[in-house]
């Protein structure tokens, strides 16, 4: 009999696949999501979701709804929603407690019989790659009709390549991964102004998850925009993950929106390298244009996820990423980046925005290149 | 859609026996049967492997084991299917999670509960918690059958899963009395069946064989075919298979079954 691969442990907290599900909802353009379990689950992310105009509910089991189950509360709560948003399409998901105890959700929604569609994701937080709870809600985006069989097929090759992009040099890569706030802002600006005073050649990557891109692409602006202030912008070239054909809904919303910032504050973007959602491989295409046309190049930025961007053409390069994981410094500077700046708390800042938020690398740049 | 059934009734009362003969009988008649049990003890289908214990499904995931249909599905006596799927130790864990995930995972990999005649749920005496119920809540289970024998304690037993039930709006199919030698036994169990809703579907006496056969590691259908009890299981499972009325029991208040019982 094969045996699996025993997976090694991994101790630091991760994202999870409840509130993985929660952020694939919202880009499915859901208007209420009923969380089955206790008041307090999953709250930072339910509370932060609000700002993207989902709203997040809790059908709040207590010690009385662990032991005689949840269905009325279900019930009730799914009758209020439908009162009091009057919702087009809303969402039922599941938390730990709701499924150890075996809770159906079907069962509540067979019961309402609600006019509008119900995307029901049976998920708990036990699942090694939060993945999986974006998975299980496409699944029942599928069967409802939401999304066609090629976007589904599309989303879970995305997926796939995400959770290996995070096993090879992300937050799933090592047992413990001390979190760090990287390099001083300060100083890896100055290295960056130097560069770009110099005549040195760079290529500007923004390769950012969905809408985190909002503040991201700030930090690539700021590098065109010292660029140009040099007169160099001749030796930059741009690149980003922002088709605005692919994607769910909210993505190629987003993506357009990014796309019009930067266009309207006069950068050109040389290369789109992909949708919002295809930060997993479109720092593949990203290297094979480097491959093709920039190995001379002396300087890389690169915004967003850089990890996944393969090191083949990078590695001869001086390299400037900037995450917002604290815990992803430690991988990154294994991988061979020489600066690595964390943009902390970027998350939060990028929902419920349609314009580019103001980055601190970004201010950073823009300040110090006033009097170089 | 194969017939899909669970055997309740309470703990020791001889559901797995019931449920492995009813097997073991109907695959006799060419039916193709798949048993799935469900009580962590796992030891539903071991009379109709010769005495043998398969690997449960939840053996094989806490192993970390990459688990194939041909690790969980076992073939028994004339090809019966045989699935385990255990349980942690009594006390530890929980056996209801337990359900769900391997139900979860045999849909998954394996056709058994699909491509099949018949599905025979054995399931623990004490529903206990949301887990163990979840083959009916997934819609797994289309007939439901009680067990009992004229005695107080497991008419009470089956009266109380009668109310499990139609909590569930699932309806039952039927009655089986497992006799255990209590006076006027059939009786008893045939007016039971009658005052909630349902039907007398067998009266299987008490035989020493059947405990025997077991200790052997058979069936009486595989070890004694000929026996007047391998005829009883026989006919019962004939009414299993049998198309017939089903309604939502009607649960008895307890001083109508203690008066029952006094018969």
């Amino acid at each position: 009999m094969p045996v699996k691969q025993k997976e090694p442990l991994i101790m630091h907290p991760r994202p999870s696949s409840i509130v993985a599900a929660l952020y694939t909802l919202r880009d499915l353009d859901t208007d209420v999501v009923i969380l089955h379990g206790p008041p307090g689950c999953s709250f930072k992310h339910a509370r932060l979701l609000e700002e993207d105009g989902m709203r997040v509910v809790t059908t709040s089991l207590d010690e009385s709804g662990f032991v005689f189950g949840g269905h009325d509360a279900l019930v009730e709560v799914l009758e209020k929603v439908i009162k009091r948003f009057n919702p087009k399409r809303i969402g039922i998901v599941g938390t730990c407690a709701s499924m150890i105890i075996g809770e159906e959700l079907h069962e509540a929604v067979m019961d309402v019989q609600p006019d509008v569609p119900v995307i029901e994701v049976e998920v708990h937080a036990g699942y090694r790659d939060n993945t999986k709870g974006v998975i299980i809600a496409l699944e029942s985006a599928l069967a409802s009709g939401i999304i066609s069989e090629t976007e589904f097929e599309r989303q879970k090759s995305l997926l796939k390549e995400a959770t290996m992009v995070e096993k090879r040099h992300g937050a799933a890569s090592k047992e413990y991964l001390e979190p760090s706030r990287g390099d001083l802002k300060y100083k890896v600006a100055e290295r960056l102004i130097e560069l770009i005073k110099n005549g040195k050649k760079g290529i500007n990557i923004l390769n950012a998850k969905k809408e985190t891109a909002f503040m991201f692409a700030d930090i690539n602006l700021a590098v065109a925009q010292v660029a140009e202030k040099m007169g160099k912008s001749s030796n930059i070239i741009n690149m980003a993950n922002l088709d605005e054909k692919l994607g769910l809904p909210k993505n190629r919303r987003n993506a357009r929106e990014v796309k019009d910032d930067l266009e309207k504050a006069g950068m050109r973007i040389h290369h789109v390298i992909g949708g919002l959602d295809e930060y997993p491989i479109a720092g593949i295409t990203a290297s094979q244009i480097i491959g093709e046309k920039y190995t001379d190049f002396d300087f890389a930025v690169i915004t967003g996820v850089p990890h996944a961007l393969p090191m083949d053409n990078l590695k001869d390069m001086e390299l400037f990423s900037i995450t917002n994981g604290p815990r992803q410094v430690v991988p990154l500077k294994e991988m061979g980046h020489k600066h690595v700046v964390v943009e902390i708390d970027l998350h939060p800042k990028t929902l419920g925005v349609n314009h580019i938020v103001e980055s601190e690398f970004g201010a950073t740049l823009r300040e110090l290149a006033k009097d170089a | 859609m194969p017939k899909q059934i669970a055997i309740y009734g309470k703990g020791g009362i001889g559901k797995s026996s019931t449920a492995s003969n009813v097997a073991a009988a109907c695959a006799d008649e060419g039916y193709r049967v798949t048993i799935i049990g469900c009580d962590p003890k796992s030891d539903s289908s071991i009379t109709l492997l010769r005495g043998r214990r398969i690997p449960t499904i939840m053996d094989l995931m806490r192993e970390g084991e990459d688990i194939k249909e041909e690790d969980i599905v076992f073939s028994g006596y004339k090809g019966v299917k045989c699935v385990e799927i255990g349980g942690p130790e009594p006390g530890i864990g929980c056996a209801g999670r337990g359900i769900i995930v391997a139900i979860g995972l045999l849909r998954k990999i394996s056709t058994a509960i699909e491509d099949t005649d018949l599905v025979i749920y054995d399931v623990p005496g004490d529903i206990v918690c949301g887990g163990f119920v979840a083959p009916v809540k997934k819609g797994l289970v289309n007939e439901a059958y009680v067990l009992t024998s004229g005695e107080y304690m497991p008419l009470y037993a089956a009266n109380n899963i009668c109310k499990g039930l139609s909590r569930l709006e699932m309806t039952l199919n039927g009655v089986i009395c497992n006799s255990r030698g209590a006076p006027n036994e059939e009786k008893i169990v045939s007016e039971f069946a009658k005052e909630i809703g349902s039907q007398l579907l067998a009266f299987i006496p008490k035989d020493v064989l059947v405990q025997t056969c077991e200790r052997d590691g058979f069936s009486v259908i595989e070890k004694a075919p000929d026996s007047a009890i391998a005829g009883v299981y026989r006919k019962l499972a004939k009414a299993i298979m049998a198309e017939k009325s089903a309604k939502i029991a009607v649960p008895l208040s307890d001083a109508r079954l203690r008066e029952l019982t006094r018969i």
